[in-house]
């Protein structure tokens, strides 16, 4: 009885690992094959997709907007997230739940929603659309995340050692550069790579924002909206290894689990 | 003093929030009764666009409201079965799992649907790797460009948002709880509706509106996988490109999430309904 219901709840356990994992791992695979179909048989591996990827003319310029996005992304809504955090862990429990709930508002919006709310908020006040307007969108969806990682960790954090740094004659500022920050620091490093995953695998929103020029999803769009190559496979491969692989190392450094 | 300087704190995330998002959002709201005139817009309100919606388009938002709730029903359901297993069954392998969800939670959104295109299509993976093992002998031409795809699609990529609010509300679940239930003489099916699905409402509601706004307002996916489809983000993203009608897109938009709303509130209201005591 028992090892038949574990027998079953392992095939339930498998199932849902290839449904998850499948598409990502066929894409990672497609990319390094030889032919131009991505199906089945594959014949042979090749590097000629990763090739035809670094001399198309839009490569270039569609990484470089992604890294100063996913970068200047990072950077603001760790600084900005980090201290609304701090500000959150210090107040009553209730007011600070009603407060970060409002401030996750922007995540539950359907993308394309927020994406044209802000396309046309834009474009009213006259802000030239380009990487700064993508910014500051990305911001405001990349904030509450890592608002919600560092305040889980500011709330288990000890004030007493703030506390006597303070006595021993520390300044506030001295007191957060000298003890919270060491000891926060892991926590706000990875919660700014989940802010550069977000950033540099959204599409919707920078496809709205962005006005002229491409990050690499909205490359990846053009090239899938006028026909298919497996160069797309590789500019998703590289996607999937900076988004994937800032989370892995978030996780590592946060130790968020759910 | 000391507790007036935690509100300067959260004070430049409140700057973003009302100036990114508050304020673009009533600008929307009111955008939705405006009107284009000539390719300018014309500022005397009207209601339109909100009669333009509801005469010309309430088929494709009737269609998308049915597409959303059966996707965030099926996600919802699996979500409850993945956060279920790792909470209950996998032991140690519990972390591996949500290292699994994590994951695809924050890797690839437009990669996940383009794959499923691949994946699906006539000369696709699933059509080659069953003809490679003889199992057909010629494609199955029903996979990609169909409502199950979109949902299949859609299902993907959203079970992530499903699971997490999910584990974290049966996290809460102690195994005591359970035993005690157990020694009482519950089954397996009423330890679940009495005592699991109750303590879990919270995480199943909100799972279930993640995903259902998330799907409702997605246009990429029936755009790649949904060939004919159309749903009502496939009608608002032309309105802000090409159609140049941004009101009458605002107000579809704001039609879709009031729609959403109402669905969410049903649903919550629903799951109470099914797990009182």
């Amino acid at each position: 009885m028992n090892t038949r219901s574990n027998i079953i709840w392992g095939i339930i356990a498998f199932a849902f690992i290839v449904f998850l994992l499948s598409p990502i791992v066929l894409l990672v695979i497609f990319s390094f094959t030889s032919r131009s179909l991505t199906n089945f048989p594959i014949e042979g591996l090749s590097l000629r997709w990763w090739q035809e990827m670094v001399a198309t003319r839009q490569f270039w310029p569609a990484l470089a907007n992604s890294l100063i996005i996913g970068v200047c992304v990072a950077v603001v809504s760790a600084v900005v997230g980090t201290l609304a955090a701090m500000g959150l862990a210090a107040m009553p429990k209730r007011r600070a739940s009603i407060i970060m709930g409002l401030l996750t508002l922007p995540v539950m919006l359907p993308p394309l929603v927020l994406g044209v709310a802000l396309l046309s908020f834009y474009v009213s006040i006259d802000l030239k659309l380009g990487l700064t307007t993508v910014i500051l969108s990305h911001v405001l969806f990349a904030q509450p995340f890592v608002i919600l990682i560092v305040h889980a960790r500011m709330i288990s954090f000890d004030p007493r050692v703030v506390e006597s740094a303070r006595d021993l004659g520390a300044t506030p500022l001295q007191a957060f550069f000298t003890v919270t920050l060491p000891i926060i620091q892991p926590v706000v490093i990875g919660a700014a790579l989940v802010a550069a995953a977000l950033s540099i695998d959204d599409f919707i929103i920078t496809f709205f924002t962005i006005g002229t020029g491409n990050t690499l999803p909205t490359l990846v769009w053009g090239m899938i909206r006028t026909g298919l190559t497996p160069a797309v496979n590789a500019i998703g491969t590289l996607i999937l290894l900076l988004t994937i692989g800032s989370t892995i190392i978030a996780l590592q450094l946060t130790r968020y689990r759910g | 003093m000391e507790s007036r300087s935690n509100y300067w704190l959260v004070a430049p995330s409140a700057l973003v929030f009302v100036a990114l998002f508050i304020a673009p959002m009533a600008f929307f709201v009111v955008l939705s009764f405006w009107q284009v005139e000539y390719f300018e817009l014309s500022t005397e309100p009207t209601l339109a666009n909100y009669r333009d919606v509801f005469v010309n388009y309430w088929r494709v938002m009737g269609f998308t409201v049915a597409v959303a709730t059966a996707t965030a029903l099926l996600t919802t359901f699996l979500g409850f079965v993945f956060s279920f297993l790792a909470r209950f069954r996998a032991g140690q392998w519990a972390q591996a799992l949500l290292f699994i969800v994590l994951i695809t939670l924050f890797g690839g959104y437009l990669m996940k649907i383009y794959a499923w295109k691949t994946i699906l299509g006539n000369e696709g993976v699933l059509n080659s790797a069953l003809m490679a093992m003889g199992i057909i002998s010629s494609p199955i031409t029903s996979l990609l460009y169909s409502p199950q795809a979109v949902v299949l699609t859609l299902m993907h990529f959203s079970l992530p948002f499903a699971v997490l609010p999910i584990y974290a509300s049966m996290r809460g679940i102690s195994d005591a709880e359970v035993e005690a239930a157990r020694d009482l003489g519950a089954g397996r099916w009423p330890i679940l509706s009495t005592v699991i699905v109750p303590r879990c409402q919270s995480g199943i509601v909100a799972g279930f509106s993640f995903v259902f706004l998330m799907v409702g307002g997605d246009y990429v996916t029936p755009l790649l996988v949904g060939g004919k489809i159309t749903m009502i983000g496939n009608l608002i993203a032309p309105q802000f490109g090409a159609q140049f009608n941004w009101p009458l897109g605002a107000a579809m938009s704001l039609v879709m999430l009031l729609a959403a709303v109402a669905i969410i509130y049903l649903f919550r209201f629903l799951v109470a309904l099914g797990s009182r005591p």
